[in-house]
């Protein structure tokens, strides 16, 4: 069976970094920012899992469950957060939220 | 897993126990009461444990954690720091109405994740102890649910938080590509084996750093600082203040000392541009707030950027400058947000100029601490932050780091303004008598007070004799 090279499992990864970037950084409602921040998380996961198997050691898969742990009690917090914040403001803009400068 | 393996984690089991039990008793009957004496006895207890039993010892629990004297102190450190919080948190919830017992699961969730930082040599162990620490500290900022503001920090510290960890988590796997190895020791091993730093490694270090400056505030980092700062209660700002960033600094000094970083010009060059920025920043950024809690949260941002001009010098005197200086910074800031604390009525923090106006008239014990506090966050002598400033000047002029030294002393100056401005407003007449707040039971009152008393004692015994402390720590490392 052919393998996957290391570099386009690391491409791919990059990409899926950069458009979780691209997306927290542009969106202004709090959940989408919530799931771009997962979606980095995941590529980050990712790039994990292609270096286990360029080394052929179960680790890289082992930090991936770890991560996957992880980003589900990050998003427990965040969504309670999220519904004290919509009960009190009305609103998920972030924009909106955001009371502090300075 | 041996005897000396369980006998070397007693301090992790000793956490996780209480919290545990603070649990298990909550669902039984919530007192405020019983649970701040199990949370402090606890925390009490884990610290005379790692004082009695472990100082001297080297054990390497494979593969994931190492107990030397290095981490033992920072350990120790750690959990005193804890307690002092845990002793002036009982008088600042005791007055508010929200549950306030979860709030100490949740600070000794926090303290565990700090010390597993401080001891971890493996990512898998740096990523959990960073998270245990991050988790408890998103409710904890948003612990006091009706505050408008609290609701905000938190989740503004949620998003940087996991954006942070994601850049983290990245670089951890960039490095793992190249190394093949997640422990420290092993990459140390591997990149003793090629010339320079293979770009890989680079763009992985990289993006670690974005995440560990994150935890750290420093610039380009530091947006977050402020605003939570502001809206999380003054307890939980002292916590994130000094364990949250002691457990980094912690983790950082081993993983860039393991792997020898000060030899490699690219990451000292990273690391000078971020300290210079930071200094600059946090000081300047300072002098145009009006609210106490955000001078302070600037005047941090400009700390840890003194703070990595220790550790750019790198050899065991930098180790030594940055783990003194440490102390020093726990100990005056813990002291003024203990002060902001107790000044904080029902409804609010003490926060604006002028709940501070002729505070030296209405009590002048605590104006006179915060005034001692303020003055070794600026470096006058005969306080800790003056000695702890000069092992880092030490240490910069040990190494020919003269740039950075130079930014230290002219961001020294500037940073006089704005703690003389606190003080200045402290000394002014008041207007007008406010009235007395609502009392609490006089005891709430007597360990706030004995807590200040223990923080500025040490503040100045460290200030006049700081030969006693810098020989622990030489003895230790």
């Amino acid at each position: 069976m052919e393998t996957v090279p290391v570099e386009s499992g690391l491409l791919l990864a990059g990409v899926l970094f950069m458009l979780g970037l691209i997306s927290v950084l542009i969106r202004r409602n709090i959940i989408f920012m919530l799931i771009s921040v997962e979606i980095m998380l995941n590529a980050a996961g990712l790039a994990f899992i292609v270096a286990g198997s360029r080394w052929a050691q179960a680790d890289g898969q082992v930090m991936f469950i770890f991560i996957l742990t992880m980003a589900a009690a990050e998003v427990s917090v965040g969504l309670a957060l999220i519904l004290q914040i919509y009960h009190q403001l009305k609103t998920l803009d972030g924009d909106m939220a955001s009371k502090m400068k300075g | 897993m041996t005897r000396n393996d369980f006998l070397s984690v007693v301090p992790l089991f000793i956490l996780t126990s209480a919290a545990i039990l603070i649990m298990f008793s909550i669902a039984v009957k919530r007192n405020h009461k019983v649970i701040y004496i199990i949370t402090l006895l606890s925390l009490l207890a884990d610290f005379v444990y790692v004082v009695a039993n472990m100082a001297g010892t080297r054990h390497e629990l494979e593969p994931l954690f190492v107990i030397d004297g290095f981490g033992v102190f920072y350990i120790g450190l750690i959990l005193l720091t804890s307690l002092l919080v845990t002793m002036m948190s009982y008088a600042y919830f005791e007055q508010r109405e929200e549950r306030k017992e979860e709030y100490y699961i949740l600070l000794i969730l926090a303290t565990l994740g700090s010390v597993v930082l401080v001891i971890s040599k493996h990512f898998v162990s740096l990523f959990l102890g960073l998270e245990i620490l991050s988790v408890a500290l998103y409710a904890m900022i948003a612990y006091l649910r009706k505050r408008e503001r609290s609701d905000e920090a938190g989740i503004k510290y949620l998003i940087l938080a996991a954006f942070s960890s994601a850049f983290l988590l990245f670089g951890m796997a960039l490095v793992y590509v190249t190394t093949g190895t997640m422990s420290f020791e092993g990459m140390a091993q591997y990149l003793a084996t090629v010339q320079g730093l293979p770009f890989m490694m680079v763009a992985g270090l990289g993006m670690m750093v974005v995440g560990m400056g994150f935890k750290l505030s420093v610039v380009p980092f530091h947006m977050w600082a402020a605003d939570v700062y502001e809206g999380a209660p003054a307890p939980v700002t002292a916590f994130i203040a000094t364990v949250s960033k002691g457990g980094m600094v912690g983790l950082l000094v081993r993983f860039f000392d393991t792997l020898h970083a000060q030899q490699y010009p690219v990451l000292v060059l990273i690391f000078t541009c971020i300290a210079i920025t930071s200094m600059l920043a946090g000081n300047f950024l300072a002098l145009r707030q009006n609210n106490v809690k955000r001078v302070l949260a600037y005047s941090s941002i400009s700390h840890m950027g003194y703070l990595l001009v220790a550790f750019i010098a790198g050899d065991a005197m930098g180790t030594e400058a940055v783990t003194f200086y440490l102390v020093a910074y726990f100990v005056t800031t813990l002291g003024a947000f203990g002060i902001l604390a107790t000044l904080s009525d029902t409804e609010r923090d003490a926060e604006v100029m002028d709940d501070y106006r002729g505070l030296l008239w209405r009590r002048p014990w605590t104006a006179a601490i915060f005034t001692a506090m303020l003055l070794s966050l600026a470096g006058i002598p005969l306080t800790a932050g003056f000695v702890g400033k000069f092992y880092v000047i030490a240490a910069g002029v040990h190494t020919q780091q003269w740039l950075l030294v130079v930014m230290l002393a002219v961001n020294s100056v500037v940073g006089l303004y704005y703690y003389i401005r606190i003080i200045a407003v402290m000394f002014e007449q008041p207007q007008r008598d406010s009235d007395q707040p609502h009392m609490l039971h006089p005891v709430a009152y007597i360990i706030s007070g004995f807590t200040m008393a223990i923080l500025t004692v040490s503040l100045i015994w460290l200030g006049v004799f700081p030969a006693g402390l810098m020989g622990i720590i030489k003895g230790l490392l």
